[in-house]
């Protein structure tokens, strides 16, 4: 038989039977609709996270106090305290390096904000006028930090969005005096709001010159420095002129650690890939269970079509014929069920992408290839058996059955 | 040269402990364009040896020449295609596929042995306008008469240009009327060249062969030639 | 009909085409088995996590200046709040029921000694720390109970840093240069392993003053306490927080107790255990079609069987009965089989991979066997309906 015969023969036995051939469908569909749903979500958490930390910080490095033996990023280096701190003289040291674009040195706390009476919590982050180009922020009002020596303590804040609703409902918060803690400071910007993100947001944030941070927390240290490399392409130059710098004043000490924003980025992105491979596969799972529907109905069929396979042989028909009409068949409702369900999953994705507009949920090419793939691949071989059987009736038996 | 020559055939089935001798020792000669009926109470054997005939069975000793070829020991490949080009089924209880139209049923063979889609539709319409079927041609099974389903079959089973045409029981499941239609049907195909073998219980369709074989428990008991065989 | 003689029928009808029966139920197997491996593993790990921070004691409280950050800003930041002083640690230690009490400050400092050098965790903390964390040493003593200001030089090792820093030989008596002060070694501790990724036999413990004085603090980072087994850590903690709130003036401190961060935690792990048991249990639902396909294939082909039962006399509800009771004994068996076969396999993973824990519990098992036998039953229902509303007399023409 030609394929265009056999296909045509299988189509027409599908059909036959549109009951049972729809639910084989369904079986598939559910299973490739599935891991085309779970994939767009898994994709979608895993560029979100790596826009949103990465948009801007393709030229980043971060410097680090303290150092481990093993090196690199873990739990313990969030927050580290050392014998000797970085200080405001070597973020400044770092400026003058000819790699350095911009540089932004880190004190971060918690303190408390007076609000109506109430002591509302707020963290604040003590940095320069280069924080602003650095994270990609943006001013609403006023304008940003002053450009100054990073010593300087000047009493002056930025506050984020939220907190000016709340401070300031409807007027306006530049030039307005607050009170962090015991200090009281002048804000003299706003910054605008940051969006529905997912992730941290700087509206709720209170920053202020380095300096002025330090002495409310009373320590001379810099939680982190942040340095801007000029362009990408100079990272790991600018990576070795860092810790060269940094270790000639420090006795030649290595007790600090530099991370690129790359780094970072490039471990939660393949953690997330990983995640999103694996839930795939677990949903994939499925694709088996509906493979083990498709044989089974499969040999069903066999059994109730067996005079018509006997009549096949008689009329002339080879083993591998039938085997060939009855894989395709299989073949073909594994294909059908398929494509349904990714049309279902692309739906799906769709939804998730109205119901959360800052997820880029998109399936990748990956996931729906080897969707599509395995769901033909199981429906093949489950195929094989019922195929076979029926190859191998014997005619005479197959004849008599009717 | 005979058409069909079986020498010193066995079939031996195994029915729980015991065991049958469907056939014992046949040895047979037909020729081109005869026109055998194989008659006989049931279990005699008259089924097998149809079966055997169209290669559907294999023997348990002896052997099977069809036109001076050995066929006995054949592959189930090199089987089916003899059974393709060279030989015609007609069954008792028709064997139409439900699913597919009259015109889709006579064609299977066709589709079957590769032939291409425009040769196929000129053959089907030749041969639903020789078996007066034009207007069903789109019927299925279940919409169509006894008679009509078994013109189906036939043409079906002669679509190919068979050496030979089995049937068995072919007006078993059929009306007086309708079965003497089907009868005339397949004469005239002999008349033309085919070797028909028939296999009936029905006395008057075998009065109407050739030449009549005679089983009984599994062997031949009687060959009678009640007219001339042809040249 | 009896519920017996129903079973058994249906019993019968299932074991009268085995293949197709076997790959039926195959399909709610696989569905169970993926849910139970899953959540075996879910499971596996809140117990580890659980058993990890249990550790270190379950009777302890822990303090730390400022209230929680503003949103999710690490922990342990610096914060304009007052400082946790030893003062206060001193004043919580005379409260009813509390036991043992802990300051403590870390960090990352180099080690010195016999000329190697090795940077590590160092921590400043109170002689009482083994209680309160459920360490003790292995080899020496602990620091002594010397009055925190005049606090001698001694330090005790864990026994990693111990071995980088001293090989073979024994550690006991000899000295380190930590940050520019001389400490003699007094004792090694036992090894703990890991927390949560951080390497706990990697550190230095020195009395807490001198680690104020080599990260330059003024406070404390933390005080940790322990109390009486008897009383309940609502109470303990209540009391800690007036003491605190009496000595500061206001609550510019976090109280937490095990409970505290437990809770958290173990309602992360439960989403995420049920998160991923859902993701299994889309294979159930593709072994549910699997049943609904079948029986009604079944229903098709024993139309000639239901005509008969019914011109015998069965009423409608006893054929909807008997259809949906196959429909219930497949989808049981493939449950129960799921079951082992799951089980058996998170068994296997476990020895396989030994850092990965896994269990199951009892009540996943009934809840997933109840699971594939309520799937039966909604699979079961249109098959089931269908042949109990089949017309007598088509039905036995129809054979």
């Amino acid at each position: 038989m030609s394929p265009a015969d056999t296909l045509r023969f299988a189509t027409r036995a599908a059909t036959a039977w549109p009951l049972r051939t729809a639910l084989m469908m369904l079986a598939m569909s559910i299973g490739v609709a599935a891991v085309v749903v779970l994939t767009a979500l898994g994709d979608g958490a895993r560029r979100y996270v790596v826009n949103e930390f990465s948009a801007l910080g393709a030229s980043l490095l971060i410097v680090l106090p303290g150092r481990t033996e093993t090196g690199g990023v873990n739990a313990g280096s969030f927050v580290s305290s050392t014998p000797r701190e970085l200080t405001n003289a070597d973020a400044a040291a770092l400026l003058r390096l000819p790699l350095v674009q911009r540089v932004a040195p880190l004190a971060v706390g918690n303190s408390e904000i007076a609000v109506g009476g109430r002591l509302r919590e707020v963290t604040v982050v003590g940095t320069s006028a280069d924080f602003l180009e650095l994270r990609g922020l943006k001013i609403g009002h006023g304008g940003f930090l002053p450009r100054e020596d990073f010593n300087r303590a000047s009493a002056v804040a930025v506050i984020g969005d939220a907190l000016r609703s709340e401070l300031f409902p409807g007027q306006s918060a530049v030039g307005r005096m607050i009170r962090v803690g015991d200090t009281r400071l002048r804000v003299i910007g706003v910054l605008t709001p940051s969006g529905r993100g997912l992730g941290m947001t700087t509206d709720e944030l209170v920053l202020v010159p380095v300096a002025t941070a330090q002495a409310m927390f009373d320590t001379s240290g810099l939680f982190r420095i942040f340095v801007e490399a000029r362009g990408r392409e100079a990272l790991p130059a600018t990576q070795r002129q860092i810790e060269e710098r940094l270790r000639a004043r420090r006795d030649d000490e290595l007790d600090f650690t530099v991370i690129t924003q790359d780094a970072v980025l490039g471990t939660f992105d393949r953690i997330l890939g990983a995640l999103t491979l694996g839930v795939a596969g677990i949903a994939a799972i499925s694709l088996a269970v509906a493979g083990i529907l498709v044989m089974n109905v499969m040999l069903v069929a066999v059994t109730q079509r067996t005079a018509e396979i006997g009549l096949l042989k008689a009329l002339g028909a080879r083993a591998g014929t039938i085997r060939a009409a009855f894989l395709a068949e299989a073949a073909l409702l594994s294909v059908a069920g398929a494509l349904a369900g990714f049309a279902l999953g692309h739906a799906g994705a769709w939804g998730v992408r109205l119901a959360f507009p800052q997820l880029p949920a998109w399936p990748p090419d990956w996931a729906v290839i080897a969707a599509l793939a395995t769901a033909l691949g199981t429906g093949v071989l489950f195929g094989v058996l019922p195929a076979r059987r029926a190859a191998r009736l014997d005619p005479v038996q197959a004849l008599s059955k009717r | 040269m005979a058409q069909i020559e079986l020498e010193h055939i066995d079939r031996i089935f195994k029915l729980g402990d015991s065991e049958v001798h469907a056939l014992r020792d046949i040895t047979l000669r037909i020729e081109p364009g005869e026109y055998v009926a194989v008659m006989g109470p049931s279990g005699s054997g008259k089924s097998t040896l149809l079966n055997l005939l169209g290669l559907l069975d294999r023997p348990d000793a002896g052997h099977y020449r069809l036109e001076g070829r050995d066929v006995t020991t054949l592959s189930a490949d090199e089987q089916a295609a003899v059974r393709s080009a060279r030989i015609g089924f007609v069954f008792q209880s028709f064997h139409l596929v439900p699913r597919l139209s009259a015109a889709e049923n006579i064609g299977l063979p066709l589709v079957l042995a590769g032939i291409p889609v425009a040769e196929r539709a000129a053959r089907i319409a030749q041969a639903l306008q020789d078996f007066g079927l034009e207007g069903r041609a789109r019927h299925r099974p279940d919409e169509l008469s006894g008679g009509q389903r078994q013109r189906v079959a036939i043409a079906r089973a002669t679509i190919m240009r068979p050496a030979m045409l089995l049937a068995d029981e072919p007006t078993g499941n059929l009306d007086r009327a309708t079965g003497h239609e089907v009868t005339a049907l397949l004469e005239a195909l002999n008349a033309a060249g085919t070797t028909l073998i028939v296999v009936t219980h029905d006395p008057s369709m075998g009065e109407r062969a050739h030449r009549r074989i005679l089983m009984e428990d599994g062997a031949i008991r009687q060959d009678l030639r009640t007219a001339a065989p042809p040249p | 009909m009896r519920w017996r003689d129903a079973l058994h029928l249906a019993l019968r009808a299932i074991t009268a085409h085995r293949l197709r029966s076997l790959l039926t139920l195959l399909g709610i197997g696989v569905g169970i088995a993926a849910v139970i491996l899953l959540t075996s593993i879910g499971e596996g790990l809140h117990r580890f996590v659980l058993a990890e921070f249990g550790q270190f004691g379950t009777n302890v409280i822990n303090l730390h200046p400022g209230r929680q950050g503003a949103r999710g800003g690490p922990p342990g930041l610096p914060s304009t709040a007052r400082d946790l002083t030893l003062d206060d640690a001193d004043a919580l230690a005379r409260l009813p029921h509390v036991r043992h009490v802990t300051g403590s400050v870390s960090g990352n400092a180099e080690v010195r000694a016999q000329g190697r050098v090795r940077r590590s965790t160092v921590l400043g903390v109170g002689p009482q720390m083994q209680e309160v964390y459920s360490m003790r040493v292995r080899v020496g003593q602990f620091l002594p109970p010397d009055e925190a200001a005049s606090a001698r030089a001694f330090v005790v090792l864990g026994p990693k840093l111990a071995r980088e820093l001293f090989g073979s030989t024994i550690a006991l008596g000899e000295h380190v240069e930590i940050g520019a002060e001389r400490f003699r070694v007094v004792g090694v501790m036992e090894e703990k392993g890991q927390f949560l990724g951080i390497d706990l036999d990697d550190a230095a413990y020195i009395p807490v003053v001198r680690g104020m004085a080599l990260y330059q603090r003024d406070g404390l980072m933390e005080i940790a306490l322990t109390y009486d087994p008897e009383a309940p850590a609502a109470r303990v903690a209540e009391a800690v927080k007036k003491r605190m709130i009496a000595r500061h003036g206001r609550e510019d401190f976090t109280v937490l107790t095990q409970e505290d961060m437990l809770a958290t935690l173990s309602n992360i792990l439960d989403l995420l255990t049920a998160a991923v048991g859902a993701l299994g249990a889309i294979s159930l639902l593709v072994g549910g079609v699997g049943i609904v396909t079948i029986m009604s294939i079944a229903v098709t082909e024993r139309t000639g069987e239901i005509g008969l039962l019914v011109a015998l006399g069965a009423r409608r509800r006893t054929i909807l009965a008997l259809f949906l009771g196959e429909a219930v004994v497949l989808a049981g068996i493939g449950g129960l089989l799921g079951l082992l076969v799951g089980a058996g396999l998170a068994q296997l993973v476990g020895l396989l991979v030994p850092a990965m824990p896994v269990a199951t519990p009892w009540r996943y098992a009934l809840a997933a066997e109840g699971v594939a036998i309520v799937v039966g039953l909604a699979a079961g229902v249109l098959p089931a309906r269908r042949a109990a509303r089949l017309d007598a007399v088509e039905a036995l023409r129809a054979e």
